[in-house]
């Protein structure tokens, strides 16, 4: 999952060094932190916020084939 | 749109590598083919490219209206750089949705047009991405009694059909800030359920 967001953050964004995903494993959920260069947030969040709602989607439909629940926290 | 702006040899290398990587990191079972337009309905959709999922986890794409397979085409496209504008022209497709999801807006359209010659009051359509508001509007152009606009922000962004002379509604007249959960459909299809699916 982590590998996921990561794949996915690197392609949207102008400085794919910047991106790193945190996995926080909860007994029930597991965060993904995502932090990106200040000047890619736009681009991993997008108009409206509808890429950030795209990302989410993806996670959470990988996540019920795990059966396991992710959420996702963008982070400057 | 006129003459096509992608191709296959343009973006389609690009393309198969975006969505092989989200579909193996994602574990979904998905396979794909890319083809260049072909459209069942040109005067709503007129894509250069047509993407077309096949495999075990189609039902799980499709669900929702299709949320995994829009969101996976809005990656694909803010990856690939495409402008907004041009979105339409590369279209993710699974069992023939798209088509058969014009024709159910068409249909839509056409008993909101009646609803409203009928009571004389407007009707709002639930909340729409901008391709099935373009159908919508589309479909009810020459219609002479009413008339159609687009009216909230973002995803809560609506169709809602006016008797001709009927001056707009103020902003949230029909669409009540909800807190805490996904925006509640007004009217259309109140049978359908919009929050996740249940498996």
């Amino acid at each position: 999952m982590k590998q996921l967001i990561e794949d996915i953050a690197k392609a949207l964004v102008d400085n794919p060094e910047a991106v790193s995903v945190h996995e926080v494993i909860g007994e029930q959920v597991t965060v993904l932190e995502l932090r990106v260069a200040a000047d890619d947030l736009g681009k991993v969040i997008g108009k409206q916020g509808r890429t950030a709602r795209s990302i989410r989607t993806i996670l959470g439909a990988a996540s019920m084939k795990l059966n396991r629940r992710f959420t996702l926290e963008i982070l400057e | 749109m006129s003459e096509r702006k992608y191709t296959l040899a343009s973006v389609g290398p690009q393309l198969d590598r975006c969505l092989s990587r989200i579909i193996r990191n994602a574990g979904f079972d998905l396979q794909f083919e890319m083809a260049e337009g072909e459209a069942p309905h040109p005067d709503f959709e007129n894509p250069d490219i047509s993407v077309k999922f096949a495999g075990r986890d189609v039902d799980l794409l499709l669900s929702n209206r299709a949320e995994l397979l829009l969101a996976l085409e809005q990656i694909c496209l803010e990856v690939l750089r495409v402008p907004s504008e041009d979105h339409s022209r590369i279209a993710f497709d699974a069992n023939d949705y798209r088509m058969l999801r014009i024709e159910e807006l068409r249909l839509s359209a056409r008993a909101a047009a009646e609803r409203v010659k009928r009571s004389g009051k407007p009707f709002a359509f639930n909340p729409m991405n901008s391709r099935e508001r373009r159908v919508i509007h589309l479909s009810l152009r020459d219609e002479q009694e009413i008339r159609s606009e687009s009216a909230g922000v973002g995803p809560h962004r609506q169709v809602i059909v006016y008797p001709a002379g009927m001056p707009s509604a103020p902003a949230s007249a029909f669409q009540p800030p909800r807190q805490g959960g996904p925006p509640r459909g007004a009217g259309a299809r109140p049978d359908r359920g919009r929050g996740r699916p249940r498996r």
